[in-house]
């Protein structure tokens, strides 16, 4: 052990990497069995904070001789942001994850979520009196985007929807808030799905693309106003009582509200009809980060974990229907195509600068 | 990137630790804030150990907002539950986030707890310094009508919108005290709000919604008799009117639902305010705790179990009972003095532009103008650097600020400047127009640069002399202004009248006079006791110049003019 401390810390000091390996005496817990643990740091988006918060999860990685140490930043800030110092990057999405240079030309994807809408009972029945919205037999809840489209392209107000007149709370444009794009990669993901209905269908890949989508996409942001930078924000504020009446956050996020029982009994869950799965991408900046990877992927108890905590193990399909089977909120779809979710395919990333920047009027 | 940088210098230590031998009882605890010194080893060693519930003492150093003292019965609980104390600075919203985006936050603070972060965020160099935000308890800025006004309205509180609210103060119905919105967020929120509502916005405001609501905008503030820096005060000058003391009485307070409800427990039944919610939406106050980038990991590790613990559903009620703030968390039942029917939560401006172009539109514009007489000690004790220091706060007053914390002088605005040592040495008045202002404000500033020091002190027979001027300024121009006179002082009256011939002088007044606050800046070697004499008899504020610079002290009086 003596000696796999030494060449552990010898590695550390010459690569500069932050791996810390301490026999279970010196790091003070006298209880734990005598197993060589390694530290990780790594930066996550702030939507898995919850997650790597979680003492059931610090105790399964612990377990396979893993300590985690994350901070939270928005999922586009981490490109810009030097990484220098940690062994991981976690963002919520591919998009990003292909940003930054890994050790792993394929990075491991242990587990995604779709990108998904809140609205109180009151709302998405007013939702769906006015065909934007429609209710499955099973109680899965979709959300018509090409509707959505159409209301906001005419500015549509609540007041104007049949039977608004029951719900005071709701006046005003139609319109889904959402994080900042230019921090937030679920901000950015809504703005792709919105270019790519306006653009008739298809993913913007050109300038002409660009051009032809970018007046909705400002006025997105500018009826919207003052924007927050992480999904954490807006859904907090959905779960308070304040804010807009439509919000797009995770899926995994309200999952996990659910799991707990903390989230407003009349919440439902709306599922776009075309979105984005944002599949959570583990970038391995040093190769410690591997047994990280692959232990989010394939160990059985973190999967339960994983889907406990709102996310959709990509190693084990049931895994999520199975956890939300057992919370008092209903609406969860097992299965996303059953549910007829369409994902979209998400713009280059310079297209993707691009429409951000048409967003925020900066250009 | 720092963070990134001290981890790894974080990890080396521990690193190092480790090699020191087996034997070492626990690596060291880094450098980090107060109070570092006592976290234990645990708390260092790795941050993914500690979720909720106990853990190493440990002393977060948070800037908030001074509403935030309340706070102080839930965070002594947290304190035993965690082991995190909390260690508050007060400063205000705006001020707090000039702070920030300053980079003077940064190692001297481990969080920020404001009424809401909106201002800050307004400003990208201000919301890159923030890591996190988790808001922990909600109030909407609502209107307090005074109850006994109530009947004569015809108004049923759960049914008022903001435009029957307008009409009532336009038809002299109603009149109300609010802060100012460059100084204090509950202002701000009630300046969007309302801006919202007389602009019949359906979204985020514009610059062309400012400019459409502006004339109900303008007969609205016609009914402000009160304004003030900061929320606290303008409840307090309330409670003073109603219980007889000296001030302005007024039928309505625009605050936070919460300062407004915690303001009945102390306020004798007559002048009892009814909460009005408008029914067409509200801006709301979420108190985020917000975790700075620069803080230290420990720091972090304090702060996720500080919020953790203030989440919890029984001290989320707690919260709701002792602040009459609502609960954030889903399930948890609001105190029961709060209403629970929804209102629509009106959207934020979303870039300092619309911001800026609002409260310009509030200071030069749509308020009513104000009336301001500064007397100024120029005796012999002030002469050098005590000179140069009022020289400058007072030119500074004179730039084209008209955005963030600085309100220089407004168009519309009479400014009155009085030089006085053992007797008045001169008084110049200055009307700063609203078009082509420039002229005036130079003219203030040559005023500035003239004074000069020598002679005694004769406060009170000058401030006599004071009032005698806005007297006649009153009885000429037969108007309605924000009316207040600012005593600058670094002595103690040593000539002319006293104390007790000041206050019969004060209470003989006619109530136009008496509605007049005088704030005093203590400096120097002023005579605290005397001045908060003044400030006690006329409704006014005692404002501090020794311990911090005189030129903020100047900045904060202007939320009161």
């Amino acid at each position: 052990m003596r000696r796999l401390l030494g060449v552990l810390v010898a590695l550390a000091l010459v690569a500069g990497v932050a791996v810390v390996v301490w026999r279970t005496c010196c790091a003070g817990s006298g209880v734990a069995p005598p197993v060589s643990m390694v530290t990780l740091h790594g930066v996550i988006g702030s939507e898995k904070s919850d997650f790597f918060r979680d003492a059931d999860v610090q105790k399964a990685l612990r377990a396979k001789g893993l300590v985690v140490d994350t901070a939270s930043a928005g999922s586009l800030e981490m490109s810009d942001q030097s990484l220098s110092g940690d062994d991981f990057a976690f963002p919520a999405s591919s998009v990003v994850a292909n940003d930054i240079r890994g050790l792993n030309p394929v990075p491991v994807r242990p587990f995604y979520s779709p990108l998904v809408i809140v609205a109180r009972q009151s709302t998405a029945k007013l939702l769906l009196d006015n065909q934007l919205a429609s209710e499955s037999s099973s109680g899965v809840w979709t959300f018509r985007m090409g509707a959505y489209l159409a209301d906001l392209q005419h500015s549509v107000t609540w007041e104007s929807l049949s039977g608004a007149a029951n719900d005071p709370a709701l006046r005003g444009l139609i319109f889904v808030t959402t994080t900042d794009p230019a921090s937030s990669s679920s901000g950015a993901l809504h703005l792709a799905v919105m270019s790519y209905l306006a653009n008739g269908g298809k993913v913007v890949s050109d300038q002409a693309g660009v051009n032809l989508t970018a007046p909705l996409l400002r006025h997105l942001t500018e009826i919207q106003g003052a924007q927050l930078p992480s999904t954490d924000g807006p859904f907090r504020n959905f779960v308070s009582g304040v804010g807009n009446p439509l919000v797009w956050v995770y899926e995994s996020q309200v999952a996990a509200e659910a799991s707990k029982g903390t989230l407003p009994p009349d919440t439902v869950l709306l599922y776009p009809d075309t979105t984005f799965l944002s599949d959570h991408t583990l970038v391995e900046l040093t190769p410690a980060a591997s047994a990280l990877a692959v232990a989010l992927r394939d160990d059985p108890k973190l999967q339960n974990l994983e889907a406990r905590l709102g996310f959709r193990p990509s190693g084990d399909p049931t895994a999520f229907g199975r956890a939300m089977a057992t919370v008092k909120t209903k609406g969860f779809a097992p299965d996303l195509s059953q549910a007829g979710v369409a994902q979209v395919a998400i713009p280059a990333t310079s297209v993707m600068r691009q429409l951000v920047v048409a967003a925020e009027g900066t250009g | 990137m720092q963070r990134t940088r001290r981890g790894l210098v974080g990890v080396l230590a521990l690193v190092l630790a480790a090699v020191a031998g087996c034997d070492s009882p626990s690596p060291k605890p880094a450098p980090g804030p107060t109070g570092a010194g006592a976290a234990s080893a645990t708390a260092t060693a790795t941050s993914s150990g500690s979720g909720a519930g106990s853990g190493a003492a440990m002393t977060l150093r948070v800037l908030a907002g001074s509403e935030l003292q309340d706070m102080q019965p839930i965070l002594d609980d947290a304190r035993k539950a965690t082991g995190v104390s909390v260690k508050f600075t007060y400063t205000g919203t705006l001020d707090g986030a000039d702070t920030v985006t300053s980079g003077k936050a940064d190692g001297s603070y481990d969080a920020l707890w404001f009424a809401s972060n909106r201002y800050l965020r307004l400003d990208p160099a201000g919301g890159a310094k923030l890591l996190s935000e988790t808001p922990v308890m909600v109030s909407p800025v609502a209107v307090g009508v005074r109850s006994s006004e109530l009947a004569a309205l015809g108004w049923d509180p759960a049914q008022v919108t903001w435009s029957q609210i307008g009409q009532a103060v336009a038809a002299q119905k109603l009149t109300f005290g609010m802060t100012d919105p460059s100084r204090s967020n509950s202002g701000l929120s009630a300046l969007v709000g309302l801006a919202s509502a007389f602009s019949g916005a359906q979204s985020a405001l514009t610059q062309g919604d400012i400019a459409k609501a502006s004339p109900a905008l303008q007969q609205f503030f016609s009914g402000q008799k009160l304004t003030s820096g900061s929320s606290g005060w303008l409840a307090q000058a309330y409670q003073r009117a109603a219980q007889g003391g000296s001030g302005v009485q007024v039928g309505a307070l625009v605050n936070y639902e919460s300062v407004l409800l915690e303001l009945n427990r102390t306020l004798p039944a007559a002048s009892q305010l009814t909460v009005i919610r408008p029914t067409d939406g509200v801006v709301s106050a979420n108190y985020p705790l917000t975790l700075l980038s620069s803080a230290t990991q420990p720091a972090k590790d304090a702060f996720q179990r500080l919020t953790a613990y203030l989440l919890r559903d029984d001290v989320q009620r707690r919260i709701s009972d002792v602040t009459e703030r609502r609960p954030v968390a889903a399930g948890v039942a609001p105190g029961a003095g709060l209403g629970t029917d929804v209102r629509p939560e009106l959207a934020f401006p979303g870039s300092r532009a619309v911001a800026d172009a609002l409260l310009s539109a509030y200071q030069n514009q749509l308020r009513r103008p104000s009336r301001t007489v500064y007397v100024l000690d120029t005796s012999g004790s002030m002469a050098g650097a005590r000179l140069t220091a009022l020289q400058a706060a007072l030119t500074q007053l004179t730039g084209t600020g008209g955005s963030g914390a600085v309100v220089p002088f407004r168009d519309r605005e009479q400014v009155t400047l009085i030089s006085f040592a053992d007797g008045v040495k001169w008084e110049h008045t200055h009307d700063v127009p609203d078009q082509a202002p420039d002229a005036a404000l130079a003219a203030i500033r040559s005023d500035v640069q003239s004074l000069s020091a020598d002679g005694g002190t004769a406060i009170y027979s000058t401030l006599e002399e004071a009032y005698r001027v806005v007297a006649q300024q009153q009885a000429a121009a037969q108007d309605d202004r924000f009316t207040s006179i600012v005593l600058m002082t670094d002595g103690e009256s040593n000539e002319g009248d006293s104390a007790a011939q000041f206050a019969a002088f004060y209470k003989a007044l006619p109530p136009s006079g008496q509605a007049v606050p005088v704030f005093p800046i203590l400096f120097g070697e002023g005579a605290k006791p005397q001045l908060q004499g003044i400030a006690d008899t006329t409704g006014g504020q005692l404002f501090d110049g020794v311990s911090g610079d005189l030129g903020s002290v100047f900045e904060e009086i202007r939320g009161y003019q």
